[in-house]
């Protein structure tokens, strides 16, 4: 039996969207402001919004980046409740469509779900904790930095594990990087990295920047 | 290609193939990757063997595809687990309780069948979320209200079958049904109450029908899958209040509690009430009674004294024990109950009172942005908002009587058992007590869950552990994660196991194959019965 790390895995590996699926799934849902900021050559999920948590500056800065890219946010406090009820579920009634964010753990837990029953999963997931105490830390390591355990396709996550070495500014660089993030099958990778940064009682334990997208409709054997 | 306990693989493709047959190649589901999503998010046994896993899963759109999945099953002897959302997180989710079971997934029977503003019920399928009715009410301007659970996604169907609880005056979700419409195990249809006569016009109206009445046996139970099923709601009321007893000493909650007791079972009182401590939850207390920083004065290793922390209640005018009140009506009538409630109070010396909320409804958006969510039955996520490195949990939920000396006499004898069990003082935690459900307490203990093996079976030891010293002392689970549910029923022994045995009769004429979510509540057929789905 897999364990539920191999299940994350390959949960993932199924789920990045093959370059011919984008004609199948659409291409950006009408109203979407998202035209991606991608390179042609390399086409992108088309995000329909971007959630970022207006109580910690990381998921701010993130927010702020989208927002400059030209991708729709929406802002939270901790509580997806308004997202879903007057803007979500609309949307993903019409038609399965990506979003993004950097989010703490809870608000990311309640759209996964949510998604998976509209046939979409999590393609990219990246971890951030903070290390705020001495045993915030996964391994009991030192406070001052914020570490990252990233998972998604291989050339995301080397670029992100790049970019959060970037004390100031990882949020905005994982911003960009999720903001045209690749629509082609990849490899999985999974790369745990730091940001060196003293962290305070103003940041939150734990955020997560994700990408959800729509799933590919799988036949049953 | 998993396979169901007991189910060749060449009868298991064939079944597949019939599940496809009845509800189309897109909602059959074999593989891994969609099948993982069906284990539960807050599995008390990640990374073990023992972590259920379906061999499918299948979601029909309509009680016609159901009653087809259901004989296909019946005829190769399949094991399904059904469920409406799957969304009971710390109750087991969407995984079945007995490994490689096929999951009956019924999200996509998602229709709200009818909605009455007048008789103040609604008529629904398994799919259909709180948020779901709750849209569908807001949208057509309904003057109605539900009442949510906390979070607000799952099934109201699942909710209710769980015999889950809310806030407002239709809080006991079981006892707020009317009609059922179940498919057997054989696939035929029956509808319970009003619903057995053919055109009935009072089947969510009058629960009772004739005859012997039924509806009990599919709550909590595998004897039958519920396709439809009313639900009485509460006619908007023209206003809201809530209010807040506090009383100073230790000796004050048995008083509290009893006319608490009066007020609710009178009917003056309407929804959920919590005792809470407002000097036991105080940080700044805890400091000066010597705990450290950041932990309240109830996690305060050996504690004061109960008349030291009296003491230091007064010293930092902080109550040792509070109640909170709601109550729904017209203005008029709603500030008279909240008056009376503060008249039988008066007797205990040193009473205070706090004036809550009070709204006068309709609301306009920005007071509905404000309003108490789960007490106006506007379902919610606000919950996982607040999540922090949580792993999941799952309930501990005794049913202890509604007294003080009860609730004083549980916080001893599990505080007693923590200490005896080795639990760690972090988790010593006295959860108050609850009235989710007319004149009972029920104490909610979350137990957190861990992506760590050792810690997990500490944990699951420790939990059955407090479902047994619970029961010495005549206090049972309501409800309880898939995992501990042949320990819960276990307990529940009266007479040599009499209902237990009762449960087995009926199970064995009804669902003879033994199909319909094998386990569930302690109940198993016939071929598993011995075992406990052990073997597989």
């Amino acid at each position: 039996m897999a364990s539920r790390r191999e299940f994350l895995h390959m949960g993932i590996a199924a789920l990045t969207l093959p370059i011919s699926a984008r004609v199948a799934l659409g291409a950006a849902p009408e109203n979407s402001a998202v035209k991606p900021v991608a390179d042609a050559a390399i086409p992108s999920v088309p995000l329909y919004k971007v959630v970022y948590d207006t109580r910690y500056a990381d998921s701010v800065a993130f927010g702020e980046e989208m927002k400059r890219l030209g991708v729709n946010v929406h802002a939270i406090r901790g509580d997806i409740t308004d997202f879903w009820y007057h803007d979500l579920y609309a949307q993903w009634k019409q038609s399965p469509a990506a979003i993004a964010g950097l989010t703490g753990p809870g608000a990311l837990f309640c759209l996964e779900r949510l998604a998976w029953d509209h046939r979409m999963r999590v393609v990219f997931r990246a971890d951030h904790r903070y290390g705020r105490y001495q045993n915030d830390l996964a391994d009991g390591g030192e406070a001052g930095r914020i570490e990252h355990m990233i998972t998604g396709p291989e050339e995301v996550v080397r670029k992100s594990s790049e970019f959060v070495s970037d004390e100031a500014g990882w949020p905005v660089l994982t911003a960009s990087l999720l903001a045209r993030f690749p629509q082609a099958r990849a490899r999985l990778q999974e790369i745990t990295s730091e940001t060196k940064r003293s962290c305070s009682e103003r940041d939150p334990e734990h955020l997560v920047s994700w990408v959800i997208a729509p799933k590919v409709s799988t036949a049953t054997a | 290609m998993r396979l169901p306990p007991g189910v060749n693989s060449k009868d298991f493709s064939d079944a597949i193939k019939q599940f496809q047959e009845a509800v189309g190649n897109d909602w059959v589901f074999t593989t891994d990757e969609d099948l993982d999503l069906y284990r539960d998010s807050y599995s008390p046994f990640w990374h073990e063997d023992q972590d259920p896993v379906p061999s499918a899963a299948v979601a029909p759109h309509s009680v016609e595809q159901v009653q087809q999945v259901v004989r296909v099953a019946n005829t190769y002897k399949i094991p399904i687990w059904t469920i409406s959302t799957g969304k009971n997180l710390g109750y087991g989710g969407s995984a079945p309780l007995l490994s490689g079971s096929v999951v009956l997934d019924l999200k996509k029977m998602d229709r709200v069948l009818e909605v009455n503003e007048k008789n103040h019920y609604a008529l629904v399928e398994p799919g259909v979320s709180y948020f779901d009715l709750y849209r569908y009410i807001q949208d057509r301007g309904l003057k109605v209200w539900i009442d949510v659970p906390d979070p607000g996604w799952g099934s109201l169907i699942g909710n209710s079958l769980d015999r889950g609880g809310g806030y407002t005056p239709m809080r006991d979700h079981f006892d707020s049904h009317c009609g059922m419409e179940v498919v057997l195990a054989n696939g035929e249809i029956l509808r319970t109450g009003m619903g057995a006569l053919p055109g009935a016009q009072t089947w969510q109206q009058y629960r009772y029908g004739f005859g012997p009445y039924i509806d009990g046996i599919f709550s909590q139970s595998n004897f039958g899958v519920v396709t439809k099923m009313g639900f009485w709601l509460y006619p908007v009321p023209e206003g809201f209040r809530s209010g807040t007893v506090l009383v100073p000493r230790h000796d004050d909650l048995v008083p509290l509690i009893e006319t608490l007791n009066y007020l609710m079972n009178s009917n003056i009182v309407q929804g959920t009430s919590t005792i809470g401590s407002p000097l036991l939850m105080s940080r700044t207390a805890a400091q000066s009674a010597g705990g450290s920083g950041g932990s309240a004065l109830l996690m305060v290793p050996g504690g004061p004294s109960i008349e030291e922390l009296e003491n230091i209640g007064k010293a930092n005018n902080l109550a040792y024990w509070s109640c909170n009140f709601s109550f729904y009506g017209p203005p008029k009538v709603i500030e008279a109950q909240w008056e009376y409630a503060k008249e039988k109070y008066s007797a205990i010396p040193g009473v205070k009172f706090e004036d809550g909320t009070e709204f006068k409804l309709p609301l306009s958006a920005d007071q509905m942005e404000a309003a108490p969510k789960r007490q106006f039955g506007i379902p919610n996520l606000t919950i996982f908002g607040m999540m922090g490195r949580s792993e999941g949990h799952m309930w501990f939920s005794p049913i202890i009587p509604m007294t003080g000396e009860a609730v004083f006499e549980a916080q001893k004898v599990f505080g007693q058992a923590y200490k005896d069990m080795g639990v760690p003082s972090v988790q010593q935690i006295f959860v108050f007590p609850s009235s989710f459900f007319p004149r009972s307490f029920v104490i909610l203990c979350g137990f957190p869950i861990a992506h760590d093996v050792e810690k997990n079976r500490r944990n699951r030891e420790i939990f059955k552990g407090l479902v047994k010293v619970a029961a010495e002392h005549g206090w049972g689970e309501y409800r309880t994660h898939t995992a501990f549910m042949d320990t819960v029923a276990n307990v529940y022994s009266f007479n040599n196991h009499a209902l237990r045995r009762f449960h087995e009769t009926v199970k064995d004429a009804v669902d003879p194959n033994g199909i319909l979510s094998p386990g569930r509540c302690g109940v198993w057929p016939k071929h598993l019965r011995e075992t406990r789905g052990l073997q597989s």
